[in-house]
């Protein structure tokens, strides 16, 4: 069944997958952190969820970020998260332009929000874990609150930005 | 052979006469009445298994440990009965304060389940298949290049120290001895990418070298720590991400990832190091200062040298075209603002919030950050 995103079921089902590949994320190594993502739609419009992870696995996935205690937030407009996602969807995963860290580095596309350095720091030391649990997103059957759908999965063609 | 032995063991007729005996069955079994404190330990979390932290307990434990280790001079395991007769190994650091940080044992857990490896864990036969302009390629041979230089010199720093700790700093030992490695593989990994490159490596950097030799010969681990873990290894950090972010192609992009993961992991210990160190011993203050004027000199000489900051130019401009330049100024003068207001925060983040006052490198960024606004 189809999930929108952002919503929390979106959330949930990537949740769901990580589970199946248990073997994958346990060879990634001990992933411990809690950090937000932020959706900003028009004008104050937002919606935020709050992803908890363990050990090897996403202990938590809930609605909210406020008054809780996070290491970062990943916050930027639904256009941002979109071109985010298609690309995944389309690629089975993220391509050189469309990297968390690569979307986040100067702020361009999506920003990481912190009061803790050594917080915003588990961005980095989980990153391929984060990347690998974003990139999951290319097996969720999902759609947009406008009924649009990502493109439809090709064979990924490695591209270089230069 | 600089130490040999006082005794020659196959002619020391009471040593020959009680392992003969002993392999007769006469065992004397003396270490068998040491009395040792028994304890039960066993995992908080049955998913994460047995950690350091879960043998915390009694004499044998880290939170029990005190500042000076007076007893121990030997190789004995931290919590081992001490016969007499242990040989004095004359560990030069002996103070908790000097090694310890927050959440070490922490850190040591999470470097063992996240290493990887540099042959099989990058799309090696996928980035043959790549051919860089050649700029571009040049630039990121020369760029490889310094990270390789870099890499070595953080993989003998931690090496140094291992030896010269107290073996009751144990978790701090298998800690730094987890930095090694991390560091060693990724010298291996730029090393490799840079001949696979086709451009081999290009030329090493005198200003940079200059900076790794004051890392290196760092007077005590603590400023060692100082400045390897919290300045070198944030600026580094901040410089992974920022190539991952230039990368020209995917698998360098998860190349960039993984050896970030190891670099935010060393600069943790730093920034917990530094926090135990100013929580524990206040009046060390301004001697971390007066480091970290020097070291600041250093990390602006190496960093900002020309083998360093004209590859990231031609890369995050992608081209040597005048334009491209000056997109590639613009956006490495970011870079560097970054790079530089994420060390004044990290160190606000360990208490030492005046720093910014006190620092050129900050009056630096002030420069930078003109220049980026009249850009």
């Amino acid at each position: 069944m189809s999930v929108t995103f952002p919503s929390l079921a979106f959330f949930q089902a990537l949740q769901v997958a990580m589970r199946a590949e248990q073997e994958r994320f346990s060879r990634l190594g001990f992933f411990d952190t809690t950090f937000g993502v932020r959706v900003l739609g028009d004008g104050d419009a937002r919606d935020e969820f709050v992803l908890g992870f363990e050990v090897f696995d996403c202990v938590h996935v809930a609605s909210g970020v406020d008054g809780r205690p996070l290491d970062f937030v990943v916050e930027g407009p639904f256009a941002s998260w979109r071109d985010m996602l298609d690309n995944i969807h389309a690629l089975g995963a993220a391509d050189a332009a469309h990297s968390l860290n690569t979307l986040t580095h100067f702020g361009e596309g999506l920003q990481v929000r912190y009061d803790d350095p050594d917080g915003h720091d588990k961005m980095y030391r989980f990153a391929e874990s984060i990347q690998e649990f974003l990139d999951l997103s290319a097996r969720v059957d999902f759609q947009y609150p406008d009924g649009s759908r990502p493109p439809v999965p090709r064979e990924k063609v490695r591209r270089t930005s230069a | 052979m600089s130490y040999l032995s006082t005794t020659d063991f196959a002619e020391d007729p009471a040593f020959v006469e009680r392992f003969t005996r002993t392999m007769r069955g006469d065992l004397e079994l003396a270490w068998m009445d040491a009395s040792r404190e028994k304890v039960r330990c066993t995992p908080q979390n049955e998913r994460r298994g047995l950690t350091f932290r879960d043998l915390d307990v009694g004499g044998y434990g880290f939170t029990a440990m005190p500042e000076l280790i007076r007893q121990n001079r030997s190789f004995a395991p931290r919590g081992a009965a001490l016969p007499p007769g242990l040989p004095d190994l004359q560990a030069e650091v002996n103070r908790k304060s000097e090694v310890w940080a927050y959440n070490v044992e922490g850190y040591y857990e999470e470097a063992m389940t996240r290493q990887w490896n540099a042959t099989t864990d990058i799309p090696w036969a996928e980035l043959q298949e790549i051919d860089l302009p050649e700029d571009i390629g040049k630039a990121y041979a020369q760029l490889l290049t310094f990270l390789t230089e870099v890499e070595m010199i953080a993989t003998d720093v931690p090496a140094k120290w291992l030896g010269r700790l107290n073996a009751d700093f144990f978790e701090v030992k298998n800690f730094i001895a987890t930095q090694a490695m991390d560091e060693a593989r990724h010298a291996e990994i730029f090393r490799k990418r840079a001949l696979s490159t086709g451009w081999g490596l290009m030329r090493a950097s005198a200003h940079n070298e200059f900076n790794l030799k004051f890392l290196r010969d760092a007077d005590t681990f603590a400023e060692a720590s100082l400045a390897l873990h919290l300045q070198a290894e944030g600026m580094v950090l901040t410089l992974f991400r920022f190539s991952e972010y230039i990368s020209p192609t995917e698998g360098d992009k998860k190349l960039f990832r993984l050896v970030m993961q190891d670099e935010a992991r060393h600069v943790g210990y730093g920034m917990q190091h530094l926090k135990w160190v100013l929580d524990h011993f206040p009046e060390k203050r301004e001697l971390i200062h007066h480091h970290l004027d020097e070291a600041e000199n250093f990390v602006f000489g190496g960093g900002y040298a020309t083998e360093v900051l004209e590859p990231f130019i031609i890369l995050s401009g992608k081209g040597l075209k005048k334009e491209n330049v000056q997109e590639g100024i613009r956006i490495t003068n970011a870079f560097q603002v970054k790079q530089t207001e994420e060390y004044f925060e990290r160190l606000a983040k360990c208490g030492m919030p005046e720093r910014r006052e006190r620092s050129r490198l900050w009056k630096m960024l002030e420069l930078n950050k003109d220049a980026l606004g009249a850009a």
